[in-house]
């Protein structure tokens, strides 16, 4: 059997090796159009902070070797012939298949693609973005940058070189930075303290509108309330959207069934997968790390052992990188709001019915655990909550294990 | 392959276990090395719970979420010992890790093992050299009450271990008496202080 899989990421990565490790002896050829190994796009930031680009092939530099892989590189896919079983590249090649895996992620959307001819502005999304911006500041001598974008890869984008020592300005056209993971309260929070704790500009309710250039690098900005900021480095990371049109013609994502299926012999997952949330069962893409692990797993059960069926995808998410505040945050923001907050660390729990419908932790990571377990196992906890979320030294689990003070309901 | 256990009602909130972890994780390997140091990396904790204590640490489940969860390739289970271990070198503290840790028993900071100018996530690991050649874990070594246990474990606890700690609670069976007369004690004396009878 002959597998081929469109990208290299870390879906594709995974779906590789658990084929390999559980004995699969067939061809199996990866497709990408950047010319690295299984990367991880969570770790590589910290190669424009300054950390060894070697950490983040998460699964080895020498993936392709390591599993007996055919990697077709530097060459993108553009159409996907389901009914021949064969893909297409850019450059005219085409490869047959048994089965394919189709992972191709999300690109960087731009509002302005023609910005990007502008030398100086960059998107921030994968590592060959890292090394352009790297090579960049570096031969520039950059020292300041606008990052255009607040949801996550526009936070991690502003720290990220933050960390490097470079003066940010962060452009944000909502109220509130990472509108996505936060409701307006904690996100208005999260945003006060990380421009106190990171000096960083935070201008809300502002977008880029207009960029000018002096000898084809960029030489400042104009911000949508007339005025404008000189600068010679631009990162534009305000949305992204799934690579699926090789597949299906547009780019509103794969769907999938609960083996990740998309089409006969043809599996999807990642972060161009639409699948449904495991507890809400609404459909969509939930492109998080965990998720498209679990859901290659589940392609590679299905493609070897025919069973297997993926339980849903949780839209978690935590963003602490380069800097010790962390926010995290999981389901959606309504119902009964129970808040908690003491200093830097401010809490709240969305109930619905008793149960948590929604959670946002920020400044601290202590509990956060218990209360994501609270939030899948569905119980009610209407009459604890409050007092797990104020509990001074974080003890609720092992108070209610120890049947101590019945702060929290013990978890099957 | 074995596990810590914890018969928590032996637990004299003695901190032995704190302090034998602290030395035997420290480059100095020993207490006045690791004492007052703030890269010192304690990775179990004794927490109080009115009047019980417990003592706190990574349980390494199988399957481990923070294993599922790190993005980074940092963290991995010693198929040899079960050991779940975590890589200082290639972790990011970007806290998927302790976002979905049941147990609360990851933790963060800058320790002598982050060999990046900045915090890095930290755990139990088992004292996986001391166990490899023979040894028990530090902590159970320094435990003279009997509250952690190295022993063997039960692969058909294995399903409910990753959500649930009864898994890894003892009974109290074989309680010496004077440590019942300790715990009458202590009980008393927290119902004291916390204005009770």
């Amino acid at each position: 059997m002959r597998v081929v899989t469109v990208g290299t990421g870390m879906a594709a990565a995974e779906f590789v090796q658990r084929l390999r490790l559980d004995g699969f002896d067939g061809e199996i050829v990866m497709c990408s159009d950047e010319d690295f190994a299984p990367y991880s796009p969570c770790v590589i930031p910290f190669y424009l902070a300054g950390e060894p680009l070697e950490t983040v092939y998460w699964k080895g530099k020498d993936f392709y070797d390591q599993y007996r892989v055919t990697a077709r590189l530097g060459d993108s896919v553009v159409e996907v012939d389901a009914e021949r079983r064969l893909v297409r590249t850019a450059a005219g090649r085409s490869e047959t298949y048994d089965r394919l895996f189709y992972a191709t992620g999300a690109r960087s959307w731009y509002p302005r693609p023609d910005w990007l001819e502008t030398t100086g502005v960059f998107g921030f999304k994968t590592l060959t973005d890292m090394v352009a911006i790297d090579r960049y500041v570096r031969e520039q001598g950059i020292t300041k940058a606008v990052v255009f974008g607040g949801g996550f890869i526009g936070v991690d984008a502003a720290l990220a070189l933050w960390h490097r020592g470079l003066e940010i300005t962060l452009v944000h056209r909502n109220t509130r930075l990472l509108s996505q993971m936060t409701d307006e309260d904690g996100g208005q929070f999260a945003t006060r303290k990380l421009a106190e704790k990171t000096g960083i500009n935070i201008r809300l309710k502002t977008t880029v509108e207009e960029i000018s250039a002096s000898n084809g690098q960029l030489a400042s900005v104009r911000f949508s309330d007339g005025s404008s900021m000189e600068t010679a480095m631009l990162i534009v990371s305000i949305g992204v959207s799934p690579n699926s049109e090789p597949l299906r013609g547009d780019d509103k994502g794969v769907p999938s069934d609960p083996q990740m299926l998309a089409d006969a012999g043809i599996y999807t997952a990642g972060d161009v997968a639409v699948t449904r949330h495991a507890v809400t069962g609404a459909s969509g893409i939930y492109a998080t790390y965990p998720n498209a692990m679990q859901q290659a797993r589940i392609a590679a059960r299905h493609l070897l052992h025919n069973d297997g069926a993926f339980s849903g995808s949780v839209n978690t998410n935590v963003l602490k990188k380069h800097i010790d505040f962390p926010i995290v945050s999981a389901g959606s923001f309504s119902g009964e709001a129970v808040t908690w907050q003491d200093g830097d660390i401010w809490r709240r729990v969305y109930l619905q019915d008793g149960k948590i419908n929604g959670y946002i932790i920020i400044g601290d990571t202590r509990m956060s655990g218990y209360i994501y377990q609270l939030y899948l196992s569905r119980k009610r906890v209407d009459q604890t909550i409050l007092k797990t979320l104020s509990a001074p030294r974080h003890d609720s689990y092992y108070r209610s294990m120890l049947g101590l003070g019945g702060s929290a309901m013990a978890m099957a | 392959m074995k596990r810590i256990f914890v018969d928590y009602k032996k637990c004299l909130a003695c901190k032995a276990c704190e302090t034998a972890c602290a030395i035997e994780h420290h480059p100095g390997h020993s207490l006045l090395a690791a004492l007052g140091d703030q890269k010192t990396q304690v990775n179990v904790r004794v927490l109080g719970i009115e009047h019980e204590a417990f003592p706190l640490s990574c349980r390494h489940c199988e399957p481990a979420e923070c294993l599922n969860a790190c993005p980074s390739g940092a963290i991995t289970c010693d198929p040899e010992t079960g050991a779940v271990l975590l890589n200082p070198a290639l972790c990011k503290a970007c806290a998927m890790c302790a976002m979905v840790c049941p147990f609360d028993a990851i933790s963060f900071k800058h320790t002598h093992r982050a060999p990046y100018d900045r915090d890095v996530a930290y755990k139990c690991d088992l004292c996986n050299d001391r166990i490899k050649e023979g040894g028990t874990p530090a902590c159970v070594e320094a435990c003279h009450s009997g509250a952690l246990i190295y022993a063997e474990y039960d692969a058909t606890r294995t399903n409910r271990a990753t959500k649930s700690l009864r898994t890894y609670l003892l009974g109290v069976e074989g309680m010496p008496p004077l440590l019942e007369l300790f715990r009458e004690l202590r009980r008393k004396e927290f119902a004291r202080r916390s204005g009770g009878v």
